[in-house]
C-alpha cells in the first residue's frame, strides 16, 4: 500500500520544560498555555502520535457516510467502508494539497478535488483525473496516489479513535482500565449509544489543555464557578461535593475520570425530572450488566478526559473535542450522546438539556469560557508566565488497597488527575519514541 | 421558500411602523439589561429557536437545508427555558457578567406581513449583535430572523422566533445575550 501516511522524523525535545511542569512538587506555569515553541512540540509529539477521537460510529452508519474533523490541526475525512470498517484520510489532495471535502458530513461515492479533478473512491483510491491521458503519457502510477490514510483506526463502544503513528500502542492498551469506567456512560444499555444529529462548533481564545484538564479532574470549580447556573436551573446551589461519603479520582496514561456514586447528580442540573426518572428506571439493568458500583455512575457528579483532548460529562451527556488552533486558541466541537434504546422523548430532553447547560449558550458553560480564556491570556506576560501555579491538592491520596482498576485516588476534590494529565503531556513531549514514555501506572489493569 | 412578491400580503405603512417600533423597543430592553421586561414580551407558548448551522453539500441537505428540528441548536427554548436563562443573568454569582457585557443590538431589513390568523404578523429581518466585554473583547453576530408576533392589546407578544446565522462555527466562546 503506497497510500499510508509517512511517519514524521522526531525533532529534539525542548529543554527546560521541568521549570514549567514539575508535578512531583505540584506546580506548573502559565508558559505551557501560551508558548509557540511548546505548541509546535505538542502538534508533533502529542497530536501526531496519540489516539485521537474522530467520530461516533452512529454518525456514519452506511457505506460512503462521512464526517470531516481534525486530528490536531490536520484535517481528516472519516468514512464508512463497504466492508463495514472505517477509514480515516488526510483531507488533502496528493496532487497540490487542496482540500478534497469541504462539507462537515454527508454521504458520497467518493471525493473529487476542485483543482485538477483528481477523483477518489470511498476506499481512498485514485480512480481518475481530468485529462487523464497526459498522466498516462508520463507513466503515472495511480495506485500510489490515493488519499493518504491514517496509520491506525479502532473503536471502543462506538467511539472511533485514530492515530497518525503506526508505532503507537493499541487503542485497548492506550485506554487501559479507564475503558472500564467509560462503560458507565457508553455501554450501560444493550445497543449502546448514538450521537444526536449535528455538531455545535465554537471558538475560544484559550489553550486546549485548560479545558481538557477541567474535565479530567476539576469538579472543584463547579461549586463556585457554576453557582449562578445552578441557582437558575435548580433554584439552589450545586451539590456540595465535599459532602459525598465516597468519591474517586482515577487515571491512567494521562486520562482521568473523577466521580461520585450519587447516580443522578449530573443529570439533575438539566432540570428535567423525566431524565432522572429514566436513569433510575434503567439502573437495575445497568447493575446487572456492569455491576452495582458502575450503576451508581450513570449520571453521577463526574467528568472524564481521554488524553489529550476528548472529554465528556455523564448525566449531562455532552461530548467534546478541544481542538488546538494555536497556543492560545481552540475550537470546541460539542455533541450530545444518548442511549440508542432510550425513548424518543428522553433523547429529545437530553438534546435540549445539554444545550441549556453545557454548550456555547449553556448557562453553566458561560462562566467556564471566561475563566479558561483568562487563565490563558494572563500568560501573555513574560513574567507572569514563569510564575508557579499550584496543582498540589491530594498529594498523598493514592489508594493502594482497592478492588478498583487504574490509579485510584481518594476523593474527587483532588488534583491527582490534573497532575497525571500534565505528567503524561510532559512525558510525551520528552519522549522520542513510545518506548521512552515512562510507565507511571501503579494500579490494577482490571477490576477485581 | 420565499413567495413571489405579488403573493405577499404586506401590512400598511402604519402597522409596519408599529411592529418595527415594537421590535426596536424589544432590542433596547436587552441593551439595557431589562431582562424581566424583555421576558414579558414573550407569548406563553413562545418557541425561541436558533438551530446549529451545518456546512453540507447541496445533495446532502437536511430537513431545512442547513438545519433540522431534531439536530443540535444554540437555542430551542420555551418560556420556562428563557426564564432560566434570565434567572442566571440576575444572579450576583454570575461572575462572568460582572463587569457587565455591553450590548448593541440592531435590527434592519424589516418586512412585515399579515399572518395566517387575525392579529398575527410574520416579520422577516436581519440583525447585528455587538457585544463588548472587559477592555478589548468584541464579538459580532450577524444573522437573519423570522418572527411570528401576535397583537396583544395595544402591544404585541413574540410567539415564534427563528434565528439563523450564516456561520457553521460560532466565532466566539458563547452567546450571553438574546438575538
Amino acid at each position: 500500500m503506497g497510500n499510508i501516511i509517512k511517519t514524521l522524523d522526531v525533532t529534539d525535545s525542548l529543554t527546560g520544560l521541568k521549570d514549567v511542569c514539575d508535578l512531583e512538587n505540584g506546580r506548573i506555569a502559565g508558559k505551557i498555555f501560551y508558548d509557540q515553541e511548546i505548541y509546535e512540540q505538542e502538534l508533533e509529539k502529542v497530536f501526531a502520535r496519540c489516539w485521537l477521537f474522530v467520530a461516533h460510529e452512529s454518525q456514519i452508519p452506511k457505506t460512503g457516510d462521512y464526517i470531516t474533523t481534525s486530528m490536531g490541526e490536520d484535517e481528516v475525512i472519516v468514512i464508512r467502508q463497504k466492508s463495514g470498517g472505517i477509514k480515516v484520510f488526510l483531507n488533502a489532495c496528493p496532487h497540490r494539497g487542496n482540500k478534497v471535502c469541504f462539507a462537515e458530513s454527508g454521504s458520497t461515492r467518493g471525493f473529487i478535488c476542485n483543482y485538477h479533478g483528481w477523483s477518489f473512491n470511498v476506499e481512498g483510491n485514485l480512480v481518475g483525473q481530468h485529462e487523464s491521458g497526459v498522466y498516462e503519457d508520463s507513466n503515472f502510477d495511480k495506485s500510489k496516489w490515493g488519499l493518504k490514510e491514517v496509520a491506525q483506526v479502532d473503536s471502543y463502544k462506538g467511539l472511533v479513535f485514530a492515530t497518525f503513528d503506526a508505532n503507537a500502542p493499541s487503542l485497548k492498551e492506550y485506554l487501559g482500565p479507564i475503558a472500564w469506567y467509560m462503560d458507565a456512560l457508553f455501554d450501560n444499555q444493550e445497543g449502546g449509544t448514538e450521537f444526536v444529529g449535528g455538531c455545535i462548533r465554537s471558538t475560544y481564545e484559550c489553550n486546549w489543555k485548560i479545558a481538557a484538564e477541567n474535565f479530567v479532574g476539576d469538579i472543584l470549580h463547579a461549586g463556585w464557578t457554576h453557582d449562578s447556573a445552578a441557582r437558575a436551573m435548580l433554584g439552589g446551589s450545586v451539590a456540595k461535593v465535599s459532602d459525598f461519603e465516597e468519591s474517586y479520582s482515577v487515571n491512567w496514561n494521562g486520562h482521568g475520570y473523577e466521580f461520585a456514586l450519587d447516580t443522578v447528580g449530573n443529570v439533575a442540573v438539566l432540570g428535567e425530572s423525566a431524565l432522572n426518572k429514566y436513569l433510575h428506571t434503567i439502573k437495575p439493568s445497568v447493575a446487572e450488566r456492569l455491576g452495582d458500583f458502575r450503576s451508581n455512575m450513570i449520571g453521577s457528579v463526574s467528568s472524564c478526559t481521554i488524553f489529550p483532548n476528548f472529554s465528556f460529562l455523564p448525566g449531562q451527556n455532552t461530548v467534546r473535542i478541544w481542538q488546538p488552533r494555536g497556543p492560545n486558541k481552540m475550537e470546541l466541537f460539542t455533541w450530545v450522546v444518548v442511549n440508542k434504546s432510550a425513548p424518543e422523548e428522553v433523547k429529545e430532553k437530553w438534546r435540549k438539556g445539554a444545550m441549556m447547560t453545557f454548550s456555547p449558550t449553556g448557562v453553566f458553560e458561560m462562566d467556564d469560557g471566561e475563566n479558561w480564556e483568562y487563565c490563558t491570556k494572563t500568560a501573555k506576560g513574560r513574567v507572569t508566565a514563569q510564575q508557579d501555579l499550584f496543582v498540589g491538592l491530594g498529594m498523598d491520596t493514592l489508594l493502594t488497597d482497592t478492588p478498583l482498576p487504574a490509579n485510584v485516588y481518594e476523593g474527587q476534590l483532588n488534583e491527582a488527575n490534573s497532575r497525571a494529565f500534565y505528567q503524561y503531556w510532559y512525558d510525551m513531549l520528552n519522549s522520542r519514541s513510545w518506548n521512552e514514555v515512562p510507565n507511571r501506572n501503579v494500579g490494577k489493569q482490571e477490576a477485581e | 421558500m420565499t413567495a413571489l412578491y405579488d403573493e405577499l400580503r404586506p401590512v400598511s405603512v402604519e402597522q409596519h411602523y408599529r411592529v418595527s417600533h415594537f421590535l426596536n423597543y424589544e432590542y433596547r430592553l436587552l441593551d439595557d439589561e431589562r431582562f424581566d421586561d424583555w421576558l414579558g414580551l414573550m407569548h406563553e407558548e413562545v418557541h425561541y429557536w436558533m438551530p446549529g448551522i451545518e456546512n453540507r453539500r447541496r445533495e446532502n441537505l437536511l430537513e431545512h437545508g442547513f438545519y433540522a428540528a431534531d439536530h443540535m441548536a444554540f437555542f430551542d427554548d420555551g418560556l420556562r427555558d428563557l426564564g432560566r436563562r434570565v434567572a442566571r443573568f440576575k444572579q450576583p454569582s454570575a461572575w462572568a457578567e460582572n463587569p457587565a457585557t455591553r450590548n448593541v443590538h440592531q435590527l434592519t431589513n424589516v418586512e412585515v406581513y399579515y399572518g395566517e390568523n387575525d392579529g398575527e404578523y410574520v416579520v422577516h429581518s436581519t440583525f447585528q449583535s455587538v457585544r463588548s466585554r472587559g477592555l478589548d473583547e468584541e464579538y459580532v453576530i450577524y444573522g437573519r430572523r423570522q418572527d411570528l408576533i401576535v397583537q396583544d392589546g395595544e402591544s404585541f407578544k413574540i410567539k415564534k422566533r427563528l434565528i439563523l446565522i450564516p456561520n457553521a462555527t460560532l466565532t466566539c466562546k458563547n452567546i450571553n445575550t438574546f438575538l
